[in-house]
């Protein structure tokens, strides 16, 4: 038995597809390296090396490259894995559950897929930390990475004259 | 909706603590390298180099007047930065418009060997 998500539209993104295309190539391009290096990353950065161990607990492992030539590494783990249905996986934990140092940005991401007549109908969800806890690791005095603690800044700088 | 490339850049100058020090710093008012500089233990160079990556982002514009170079906040540039969850939403919109793609041209692939 499964706790399914709630989402809370402050936090977390929800983002249904359907594509004409059968879900057992959807589920291969979400699990296996040498096609999830080909779109995870939006252009013009790319994924430059993929590892993936696809069981709960397996590294999830990929290497975003700048256009410039920068690669920031990015290693989570998989929280359940069941095949054709549902992929789950975080920031958070490292390969074996242990806990991540802070990241850049910590997040679950949640992948359902289903059948939509001859095609697929697929759900992907990210679920973000709640911003207390983003302006708490700020506090803390950890690396904050894309979009964390800005709020705080972008509050600040909208009372500024000419924002 | 930002240029993706701004944003990235963007999001990038903000992800280092000492520059978002200085951003806070800034909010309050202009201020020159030294002022800037003061409260960092680090090296001038280094620091400098912070206010360049700010600068080139376009989040601070500076000055010179006589031989002190003051800095102050560009406002319009911080917007770029403000809707976090606009700006992943715009991340994941984009991975999975490529999903779509390459499933499109895999069930290609398959159809047509």
């Amino acid at each position: 038995m499964t706790a399914r998500h709630t989402a809370d539209p402050k936090l977390d993104l929800v983002l249904e597809r359907v594509i004409d295309v059968p879900r057992r190539l959807v589920w291969e391009a979400w699990t296996r390296p040498e096609h999830l290096k080909e779109w995870f990353c939006p252009k013009p950065w790319g994924v430059s090396d993929c590892e993936i161990d696809l069981r709960p607990g397996g590294i999830f492992r990929t290497t975003m490259r700048s256009p410039e030539g920068q690669e920031f590494p990015n290693v989570g783990c998989y929280l359940e894995v069941v095949p054709l249905e549902r992929l789950v996986f975080t920031s958070v934990l490292l390969p074996g559950y242990r806990p991540a140092p802070a990241g850049d940005l910590p997040f679950t991401a949640i992948v359902t897929m289903e059948d939509r007549g001859a095609g697929t109908r697929y759900v992907a969800a990210a679920l973000h930390a709640d911003e207390a806890g983003r302006d708490k690791h700020e506090a803390m005095g950890f690396h904050a990475g894309w979009g964390k603690a800005l709020d705080q800044l972008v509050a600040l700088a909208k009372t500024l004259p000419g924002a | 909706m930002t240029q993706p490339a701004l944003a990235d850049d963007v999001f990038r100058a903000l992800a280092d603590p000492t520059r978002r020090k200085v951003l806070e710093r800034l909010a309050k008012g202009p201020a020159s390298v030294s002022d800037l500089a003061e409260p960092f233990d680090m090296k001038l160079p280094s620091f400098v180099q912070h206010l360049a990556v700010l600068e080139r982002t376009g989040l601070v514009k500076s000055k010179k007047t006589g031989r002190v170079r003051v800095f102050r906040i560009n406002p319009p540039r911080l917007r770029v930065a403000e809707d976090w969850l606009a700006e992943q939403r715009r991340l994941w919109e984009a991975r999975l418009d490529q999903l779509d793609e390459y499933l499109h041209r895999l069930k290609a692939k398959e159809e047509n060997p």
